[in-house]
This record gives structure tokens, C-alpha cells and sequence, in this order.
């Protein structure tokens, strides 16, 4: 028969495929990973995906401590000194580092790589918008100067967008950091073919929505890494994510949903880590009227306010509400407790005023995207339900990832659904959100001219201020002011999760980069 | 020849098509009304015209449509399918990397299909209306109204989740290497390389996509075997062979089946062209590398070279497929041959 | 053959019976057609009485409440946000079903319309007809209907609208080789010679004659509609996210695998209706084509 035929064909692959046993020499950790990048470039991709890639294969000047961002700690620079007028930083380099191809890493690398990502103009390049000059006093000393104080920019330059590439190499690849960079640069197919950074791993390939090999650095001059080879697979499906790390095909589950941990609990092959996390999803009001509409009103951005079921997006997705627009747990943040309460009757009072008694309509743009183990498109409809009682009725229009970005990047989106993670681990991350900063002037279209001018003074004194005990009072002004007044509606900040074989050791999570693959270990 | 003849009619037919696919694809690609510039450069950019110029020069953005148009057919004619803005990799190499996960796809759930389909229509046809025919006949409906997206899920969540027995998603598990790229086919690039494990894997990652396609081809070719064996079965000379004492089985499938087969086989070629192009639902949820989810990717990204590139293969894959269905009528029809 | 020739004529005697008899007669004799019949209706039924059966309200959430295996509370469970899946699966009938049939009705229209047209005029508006339908048969229904949801954006209608836009080809084929083989009998050519209006010839004579082949089509259809609009919908192309379209709600359920009830059910809706349609299909193509049986 024929049906026979087959079944034994399977059957005989079945044995085949449980019978092969996996012969390896090499440690291999393999990563399941929802990829969200355009670039592996230091100075053009900026996305979390490119975080974690380039945290291992480039190296900063300064770095964090290995699960926070609490204070900055040496990396390839030894020490630096910081000028009276808080305007010019010098660093001394350690001397003994060296690129994946064995040159030493110089000063010259360092102007070469900051130049480079401040005149290619890629995602990352506003990182660098304030450095004046920056340059190679010899060949272990390298100095920037600002156009103004910074009290964020040594946490700045721990960014992945700062990392070292090795010059000489990305200069015969095309590379550039002459004004003309962002046309002249053509460096950025290389990089993402092959890393040219002194990190403990080397990228040896990477091919988009399928998979990004890292292997051993030989002439890493640190503490060699456990893997030989780290695998970091894409598995866009957070479902197919969770029955591969079941399975044990891969190691560690990056974008797992809490409802898929949750079955995980018991299991004894896995890990499960669970920790505050530091992203916020809000929403983002147009102050232009022609834009917005109803919600460029501040009334009406107020009555959103106090429409949003906190508790329920927590109940979603574990976390806190964010007591303000930056996240719990930054500097000078508002607590959980200090956010806005639900209050049904006082938003219904509030549309009133501004004459929506019978609420109206309106639509929500948002990116299709889970992020971390959230998905965007769960929120939207709870947030279409929540605006409902208060009579706003709301139509919800989502698109693609880059598709969406569209309306955001050009100011042109009226009411969107986004959420934000930290450029800077510092209080100073919240101005992005405040007149002059990027998310309100180019997002909101909240520029300064729209804003009181108290609170461009309060934000002028938050952007040089330095000294704690003012830094506290203006950073506390400027929330306690956008709870009351400000186009945007902050809701939920996520915990975040991952799971993991139980054999995989030394996993952290880290604020910035996510994960330092590095770090990891498989026990015996 | 005649035979050379014939082909030659018929792949000149096939040109105004592939012209106007061109054209149908090109306008699809067009009436998408967001402007690519904001979707595809990072906002640092936007600002600076002189790149924003630079990357319409690039794209032929500047020019009108039909310029547009003209420039596409021109490097077309190269070999040129354009850049894939999404991707940023020439359109043709992401279909030559995409396109055998595909194929291989296609082709296994094909044969599967066929062996499963056709026996059961012929059983269906000869045993007519006894419990076998009605069993058949269900179970070919039933084969093609089961949403594969549904069936792709019970399967992954019932052999691989929950009894394990099975390969999950993807072509290969994920520590395995691929074999060196020869054809592009895992299976046979393994066995080219001499890798049976790599042979075992690939195999076993086929067995579930394959299975949830095939059980739809199946029903369909079911039951075209089954109405066009009644209707050969019928005829005069299946009754001179039972006649003559040929032995029942051998009137069947010598007679019958090869008689019947013109129709068959156009559902087998209509189907395998529909899974080359449209298994993108078997392979969003298999995780399946193919030529269907770079298609569903392309279109909803406003990636417009590659959807106009993938339009245009499938196209193209739809009238060679017609035309080997053709040429198959033409072995297997003595009256074609005649003409 | 022994069975065709009784089938006809048990037919035959059966037509001399009351009407009511016969229809009776011929149902006996398929026994999948009845199944098929019962189970739309119970579906059509659920889909009208949805506000009167269902439990809950479709779009009402409780997240506290999220997805609960199937209880005495909640039939079918609920879902990521805490709706009752039960009563948004007989809900989805009022969206599932006709957006089906609406396909096959605009697409069968203006096939056949285009099809009579072509076969009729014959000549070069053949040729045009023709070759268009062609180009569009060259793509793949699902990649067809991506690209023109694609460009007019994601909802119930454009959905409809581009399943439309894939199906016309097939009624237009059809109804050309019919009007072409109906044009050539004689009683056609006798009007011909009668001096009767070519579009009275149209209208009266050959299209009455084709209705019948496009109807049983029609119907074969419906289920491939339904299938290729869930289709649609499950990448996220057809109705809004809240809606409870099936495709809609078994696309969530990929997130939620181990959640079985959050998809199954859905797909359990599809597939039921889609078998239904096609046991109607079938049985009705094998009353009007006997010879098949």
C-alpha cells in the first residue's frame, strides 16, 4: 500500500534524524530573536537587534557596569578629564587594545569613528549633534569639545553608535568621515558583511531576517568568551520562539510574551528572568489643530490622561505605570504612585469643556510591531476600549513598522500609539519630550513658540544644569507640569522577560544593550 | 519538427503576457500612495535634499511614471530587477536566496499531494458510491476547505508542541549549518556535500509544511481524478479491453489513468504554480524562508522593485509551469500531436 | 453504465412526481448536499441571532479576566484582552459570510458580463477581454489580492473589492466557452435568421442558457471565497484588529499557541462552513451533471 510506504518513510527519517548525534567540537550558543534592524553599522543602525551585535564586535571609550547604568566605567579609555568650563573631555586610551585584525586601537581610530557617525547622518548621528570637534592629540589621547554642556555625554558615548571601528580597514571599504560622509560613506555594506571593532566577538555574517553568526575575536586581547560561536537566529513568531527554546534549538527566548513564560514555570530545562524593564508605550497628541484635531486640544490631552485603565495594561503585561514620560527607575522620575489616576468622571467633565460633551471621532495610527514581548496591537484595542467609555470613538489604522514611521518621523501622525526606550540613561532622556526636543518638536509638533515660556525655561535650565539638588527640582517641575499639560499619554511600562535553557549561565539584563552575549556560559 | 514548432508558437505567446504583467505589476506597484523617501530613509536624512535627491535619482523617482516605466523594461531587459529598498540587496539575489526554500516547499508538497491524490480518486472512481468513494470524497473536501493556516497550527501545536514527534519550524534545526549552496535545495545540496545528517534535518523540517499543503493539493486533485476517470471509464474502450479479458487493474490504470490524465494534470500544474507563489500562509507559520513571505514583507513595506520583481517571477513561474503542463499534453494526447 | 443510466432515470420518474417530492428524491440520494444545507443554515442562523445567543458582547474586554480556558462561564474561553471567544465566533459569521458571498456575487457579475461580452462580440473585444483576464490569472488569488490591499490599504471592503478584482477572470472564461457553445445551436442561429436584435439574442436566448453552469460555479465557489478572505485577513489585510473576523482572530492565536482555544475554535468555524459549502457545491454539480456520479 501506498499509505504503508509512507509511513514507514517517515518513520525511517525519524530514526534517521533522532539517531544523528550532533558531533561539535565548537560551543555554540544559539539565539531566538525577533530581528529589528536595518544596519549593523556603529553609525547607522539604531535599533536594539544592532544593540546587542555591536556591543560584542565594537568597543566604547567608557562603558557601564554589566546590569545597570548607574555609573560609567572604563573601556578602552583608562581615564579622562573633564575641563573647568564642562566644554572639553580628554581621554587617555588603554595602550593594549587591538582590532580583530591585530592593529592597535588609536586615538586617530577613535576622531575617525566619532567623526564618521557625526556627518553620515544615520539613525544614531543626533548622538553626536553636540560634539564640536573631536581630535587625536597623539596616539593615546583623544579630545572632543562640545557646543554645550552636557551632563549626559560621557553616558552618550556609551552608546554602540560610539563604538571604535578600526579606521584603516573601513577607510578601504569605503568608509568616510569628511563632511561629505553621509554620501561620500559607502563603508556601510562592509560593516554589514564583516565587524572592524576590538571586541571580544567578530561578526561573520549576517544575513537579514535570517541569521547573524558571531564567532571568537583570535586576537581579542581581554578575557576570551566562553562561545565559540553565538548564533542569533531570527524568529520573528514569539510563539515559535517559546517551542524552540522548549525543544532546546535555541538557547535563549528574547521576545517571549508573558502569557508564553507563564506555561514555562515549571518546566526544569528553563530559566525564567523576570526584571523591571525600561521601555514606556504612550500615546502621542498633535498640537497641531489642522493635525490633531480634537486632541490637539490640552483639555482633551488631559481627559485621555485620566481615561486609560492603568492597572488594566499592567494586568497585560506585568510592569508599573509610568509615573511620567521617562521611565521608573531614571533619575528624578516620578514614581508609579505620583502618575495620573483613572478618573472617568473628571475626563467626561474635561471633554465637556472643551465642548466634546458627546466625545468624538478619531483615528489611532501604530506600528504592527511586539516588542519585548508586547504587542502593540493588544494595547491599541484596549486603548480603543478605554477611550470608548468616555465617549471617544476611536478607529484604529495600524501599519508596518516602517510604514508607520512615516507619518511619525514627518510630524504628520495625529493621535499614534509608540513607545519610547531610552537614548541616554539619564533624567536628561525626558527633554526628547519637551519643546525643543526631538519627540515634541518633530513628533508632536510641540516646539517652543506653542509652549508657555515658563516652561522653556525650566527646560533651558534641566539641558546645562548639574548640579543635583537642581537638577531634582527643575526634573520634578517639568513632569508635575506634563501631567498637566503636554500632548502625550504615557500608560505602561513593561517588565521585561526572558527565558532560558537552564544549563545557560552568567545571563543579564541590561538597560542599554539588552544582553551581553560575552557573558554567557553553558555549564556541564 | 512539429514538436519544435509547437514549442516555439507557444513560448512566443507567452511575451505580450509577460509585457503586460509588467505593466499590471508596474501600476500596483505605482498606486501605493505613500512616498517611498519617508518610509525607507532614516529621519537624520530626510532633512538633507541632497541625499533625498540622490536616493530618487536611484530609484527613478523624479522621472514621471511612464518614463519610470520604461527605465524598469529597460534594465529588465539587462537582467536587471532592480534594487529591493527594503532589503537593499539587488531584487534578483534576494529571489535567488528566497526562491529554492520555496521550490523545495512546493515540490515535496507537490509529489505528496499527488501520490495521496490521485490514489484516492481512482479509488474513489472505480469503488463509486460504495463506502470507499464516500470516505475519499469527504476526506478530499474536507482537504481543500481546512484553512491551511488552521491546519499549519494543530499540526505544529499537536506533532511538534505537544508529542514532539515531529521538526518544528524553519528549514533546518538552528545549529545546523546549511549545506554549501549548489541548488539552493537543502535536500540535495546536503547529499551533493555528502551530509546525511544535514539530508535527515532538512527532511524532517519538511515533513509538517509539506503535509499541511499537500492535504489541500490532494483534495483537489482527488477529485478531478475522480470525474475524469468516471468519465474515461465510461467510455467505449475501457469495455472492448474488459472485453478482451484485460485484467481489471490494468484497465484501470493503463487505460483509465492514462487517458484521464490531461485534466489531472492541469490541476497538478495549476496548483504547483499557486504553492511557488502563494504558500505565504504555510510559510508565515512554518517560518519558512520563501518567496510568499518576502512577497507579504515586500507589499507591505511599499518595497515596490521587489514587489514588481516577485510579480513578475511568479508570472513567469505560471506560464512555464502552463507550458510544461502543454508540453506533458502533447506526450500524452495523440490528437495534439497530430495537429 | 448501470448506475448513471438508473440515476437519470430515476430522476425522470421521479419528476413526474409532486414537486415537493422530487426535491425530497434527490436530496435522498445526497446525503453530504443535506449536511451541507443544515450546517449553513445553523451558521446563517448563528450569525443573525448572534446578539440574541451570544453570552457576552463581542467587543466587550475584561482584561482581568484574560485568556481562561473554556468554562461553564465562557464557553469558548477568552482571549488576549479577555473577550468570550464563543460569542465572537458567532459574531464572526455576520462578517465572515457575506463578505464570501459579496465576492462571489460582484465577481460572478462582472466575469460573465465580460465573458458574454467577449464570447457574443467575439473579434477583437474577445481578443482584449481575453487577454486581459489572462494577465490577471497569471497571478496567484493570494499575492493578487496582497498587492491591490497593498496599495488601497486594509479593510473589509478593499479586502472585498480585491478579491473581487482575482475572481472575475474564472466567470469571464466560463461564460465565453458557454455562450460560444450555446451560440452555435441551432435555435440561436434561428433567431439569427428571424432578424431578431442582437441584444435581444443575448439577453433572452443564450444567457437564460448559461445561467445554470454559473450558478452551480457559484456555489463551488463560495467556500474558496471564504477561505481566500480569512486568508487575507489572517496576515492582517481584511476587517480592523477588534473585529471578530475568524481569519482575525486565528491570526492573535499564533501568539497564543498553547492558548489552543483562543484559535481553534475560529478555525473550527471556518473549516465547518467552508466543508458545508462545498458538500452543497458538489451535490448540486452532480444533480445538474448526473454523468459524473
Amino acid at each position: 500500500m501506498k499509505s504503508g510506504r509512507l509511513l514507514l518513510l517517515i518513520m525511517i527519517i525519524t530514526v534517521l534524524v533522532t539517531g544523528v548525534v550532533a558531533a561539535q567540537d565548537e560551543t555554540v550558543l544559539v539565539i531566538g530573536h525577533a530581528e529589528s534592524t536595518d544596519s549593523l553599522d556603529p553609525a547607522r543602525g539604531y535599533t536594539q537587534t544592532k544593540d546587542i551585535i555591536d556591543h560584542v564586535t565594537y568597543e566604547n571609550l567608557v562603558t557601564f557596569p554589566q546590569a545597570d547604568a548607574s555609573e560609567i566605567l572604563p573601556m578602552l579609555a583608562t581615564d579622562w578629564t573633564i575641563s573647568e568650563d564642562g566644554l572639553t573631555y580628554t581621554f587617555n586610551l588603554r595602550g593594549d587594545a587591538v582590532f580583530s585584525d591585530g592593529s592597535p586601537v588609536t586615538a586617530d581610530d577613535v576622531a575617525f569613528s566619532v567623526n564618521r557617525l557625526k556627518y553620515v547622518q544615520g539613525s544614531p548621528s543626533f548622538l553626536a549633534a553636540d560634539i564640536a570637534s573631536v581630535t587625536a592629540d597623539d596616539a593615546d589621547t583623544v579630545s572632543f569639545t562640545l557646543t554645550q554642556i552636557n551632563p549626559a555625554f560621557l553616558a552618550n558615548l556609551a552608546n554602540t553608535a560610539f563604538g571604535v571601528v578600526n579606521a584603516d580597514v573601513v577607510r578601504e571599504n569605503g568608509g568616510s568621515d569628511a563632511e561629505d560622509a553621509a554620501t561620500a560613506d559607502t563603508a556601510e555594506a562592509y560593516l554589514n558583511g564583516t565587524s572592524a571593532g576590538s571586541g571580544p566577538y567578530l561578526l561573520e555574517s549576517w544575513e537579514p531576517q535570517v541569521e547573524t553568526v558571531l564567532v571568537r575575536n583570535p586576537n581579542f586581547y581581554g578575557d576570551a568568551p566562553y562561545f565559540d560561536r553565538i548564533i542569533i537566529t531570527n524568529i520573528p513568531e514569539a510563539a515559535t520562539q517559546k517551542v524552540a527554546l522548549e525543544s532546546g534549538e535555541i538557547d535563549l527566548a528574547l521576545d517571549l510574551t508573558s502569557d508564553q513564560i507563564a506555561p514555562l514555570e515549571g518546566n526544569p530545562a528553563i530559566s525564567i528572568y523576570r526584571g523591571p524593564g525600561n521601555i514606556v508605550h504612550f500615546l502621542l497628541m498633535n498640537e497641531d489643530p489642522d493635525i490633531g484635531g480634537p486632541v490637539s486640544d490640552p483639555l482633551v490631552q488631559r481627559a485621555i490622561r485620566l481615561a486609560l485603565d492603568y492597572e488594566g495594561y499592567q494586568a497585560l503585561w506585568g510592569g508599573v505605570q509610568p509615573g511620567s514620560i521617562t521611565f521608573v527607575g531614571n533619575a528624578y522620575a516620578f514614581t508609579p504612585e505620583q502618575g495620573v489616576k483613572r478618573n472617568l468622571d473628571e475626563a467626561r467633565a474635561l471633554l465637556a469643556q472643551a465642548g466634546y460633551a458627546d466625545g468624538f471621532d478619531i483615528t489611532l495610527e501604530y506600528p504592527i510591531f511586539t516588542f519585548q514581548g508586547v504587542n502593540m496591537e493588544t494595547n491599541a484595542q484596549k486603548i480603543q476600549a478605554d477611550l470608548a467609555e468616555v465617549g471617544i470613538n476611536v478607529t484604529l489604522s495600524p501599519a508596518e513598522l516602517q510604514v508607520a514611521l512615516e507619518n511619525y518621523r514627518t510630524g504628520a501622525e495625529g493621535f499614534g500609539y509608540w513607545f519610547w526606550g531610552p537614548d541616554i540613561l539619564d533624567a536628561i532622556d525626558m527633554l526628547a519630550f519637551l519643546p525643543g526636543g526631538k519627540v515634541a518638536d518633530e513628533r508632536a509638533l510641540w516646539t517652543p513658540d506653542r509652549a508657555d515660556a515658563a516652561l522653556n525655561d525650566l527646560v533651558a535650565r534641566a539641558r546645562v544644569a548639574t548640579d543635583p539638588a537642581e537638577r531634582e527640582e527643575v526634573f520634578t517641575a517639568l513632569q508635575a507640569s506634563m501631567q498637566e499639560n503636554s500632548p502625550f499619554a504615557p500608560f505602561i511600562q513593561p517588565d521585561v522577560q526572558t527565558a532560558f535553557r537552564s544549563d545557560i549561565e552568567g545571563y543579564v539584563w541590561h538597560p542599554q544593550w539588552l544582553l551581553d552575549v560575552a557573558l554567557l556560559s553553558r555549564s556541564m | 519538427m512539429t514538436f519544435f514548432r509547437y514549442i516555439a508558437r507557444r513560448v512566443l505567446f507567452t511575451i505580450p503576457i509577460l509585457l503586460g504583467i509588467t505593466l499590471v505589476s508596474f501600476l500596483i506597484a505605482n498606486a501605493v500612495p505613500a512616498d517611498p523617501i519617508n518610509v525607507n530613509l532614516p529621519q537624520s536624512q530626510l532633512n538633507n535634499p541632497e541625499i533625498v535627491a540622490a536616493f530618487r535619482a536611484e530609484w527613478g523617482l523624479d522621472k514621471t511614471p511612464v518614463e519610470q516605466y520604461l527605465t524598469y523594461l529597460g534594465n529588465l531587459a539587462q537582467g536587471n530587477l532592480g534594487r529591493s529598498i527594503k532589503t537593499r540587496q539587488p531584487v534578483a539575489e534576494d529571489i535567488a536566496r528566497f526562491l529554492p526554500a520555496t521550490i523545495e516547499l512546493a515540490t515535496n508538497a507537490t509529489a505528496l499531494g499527488i501520490i495521496l491524490g490521485v490514489g484516492l480518486g481512482v479509488a474513489s472512481a472505480v469503488w463509486r458510491n460504495q463506502w470507499i468513494d464516500f470516505a475519499a470524497r469527504t476526506l478530499a473536501v474536507i482537504g481543500v476547505s481546512v484553512p491551511v493556516f488552521v491546519l499549519a497550527l494543530i499540526f505544529l501545536s499537536v506533532f511538534h508542541a505537544q508529542l514532539g514527534i515531529a521538526a518544528g519550524p524553519g528549514r533546518l534545526d538552528f545549529t545546523m549549518d546549511e549545506p554549501a549552496m549548489l541548488t539552493g535545495l537543502f535536500t540535495i545540496d546536503s547529499l551533493a556535500a555528502g551530509r546525511l545528517d544535514i539530508f535527515a534535518n532538512a527532511v524532517a523540517h519538511l515533513v509538517l509544511p509539506s503535509l499541511v499543503l499537500a492535504l489541500y493539493v490532494a483534495g483537489l486533485i482527488s477529485r478531478v481524478t475522480r470525474s475524469s476517470m468516471l468519465e474515461v471509464l465510461g467510455m467505449d474502450y475501457m469495455r472492448t479491453a474488459r472485453a478482451k479479458g484485460v485484467r481489471e487493474s490494468l484497465v484501470v490504470m493503463r487505460h483509465g489513468l492514462s487517458n484521464a490524465l490531461i485534466p489531472i494534470l492541469t490541476v497538478i500544474g495549476l496548483s504547483y504554480g499557486n504553492l511557488l507563489a502563494g504558500a505565504v500562509l504555510t510559510e508565515s507559520i512554518f517560518a519558512w524562508p520563501g518567496i510568499g513571505r518576502y512577497m507579504f514583507r515586500a507589499s507591505t513595506s511599499q518595497d515596490f522593485p521587489a514587489i514588481m520583481g516577485v510579480s513578475l517571477l511568479i508570472a513567469l513561474i505560471y506560464v512555464v509551469v502552463n507550458l510544461v503542463v502543454d508540453l506533458l499534453y502533447y506526450f500524452v494526447d495523440p490528437r495534439i500531436r497530430a495537429n | 453504465m448501470s448506475s448513471t443510466s438508473s440515476t437519470i432515470s430515476s430522476i425522470r420518474v421521479s419528476a413526474r412526481t409532486s414537486r415537493a417530492g422530487r426535491i425530497a428524491g434527490v436530496l435522498g440520494r445526497q446525503p453530504l448536499l443535506v449536511v451541507g444545507i443544515i450546517v449553513v443554515i445553523i451558521w446563517i442562523i448563528a450569525a443573525l441571532l448572534a446578539s440574541q445567543i451570544a453570552p457576552f458582547e463581542p467587543l466587550a474586554q475584561d482584561v482581568r479576566n484574560r485568556v481562561q480556558p473554556p468554562s461553564a462561564a465562557h464557553l469558548g474561553g477568552t482571549d488576549e484582552l479577555g473577550r468570550d471567544v464563543f460569542s465572537r465566533v458567532l459574531y464572526g459569521g455576520r462578517i465572515t459570510i457575506p463578505a464570501g458571498i459579496l465576492v462571489i456575487v460582484f465577481g460572478s457579475l462582472l466575469g460573465s458580463a465580460m465573458g458574454a461580452l467577449a464570447g457574443f462580440l467575439g473579434g477583437i473585444w474577445d481578443e482584449v477581454i481575453m487577454r486581459i483576464s489572462e494577465l490577471f490569472m497569471a497571478f496567484p488569488t493570494i499575492i493578487l489580492a496582497m498587492a491591490v490591499t497593498a496599495a488601497l490599504g486594509p479593510d473589509i471592503r478593499n479586502a472585498i473589492i480585491a478579491l473581487v478584482v482575482v475572481w472575475w477572470p474564472g466567470y469571464a472564461r466560463l461564460m465565453r466557452g458557454l455562450v460560444l457553445k450555446v451560440k452555435s445551436n441551432d435555435y440561436v442561429e434561428a433567431a439569427y435568421c428571424v432578424g431578431a436584435p442582437r441584444r435581444y439574442i443575448l439577453l433572452r436566448t443564450i444567457i437564460p442558457n448559461c445561467i445554470a453552469s454559473v450558478l452551480v460555479m457559484t456555489t463551488l465557489d463560495i467556500g474558496n471565497a471564504i477561505l481566500t478572505f480569512a486568508g487575507l485577513s489572517f496576515l492582517g489585510l481584511g476587517p480592523e484588529p477588534t473585529s471578530p473576523e475568524w481569519g482575525r482572530m486565528i491570526a492573535v492565536g499564533i501568539d497564543y499557541f498553547d492558548q489552543w482555544w483562543t484559535w481553534l475554535y475560529p478555525g473550527f468555524a471556518i473549516a465547518s462552513l467552508v466543508i458545508a459549502f462545498n458538500f452543497i457545491g458538489d451535490g448540486l454539480r452532480d444533480i445538474f451533471d448526473p454523468r459524473l456520479r
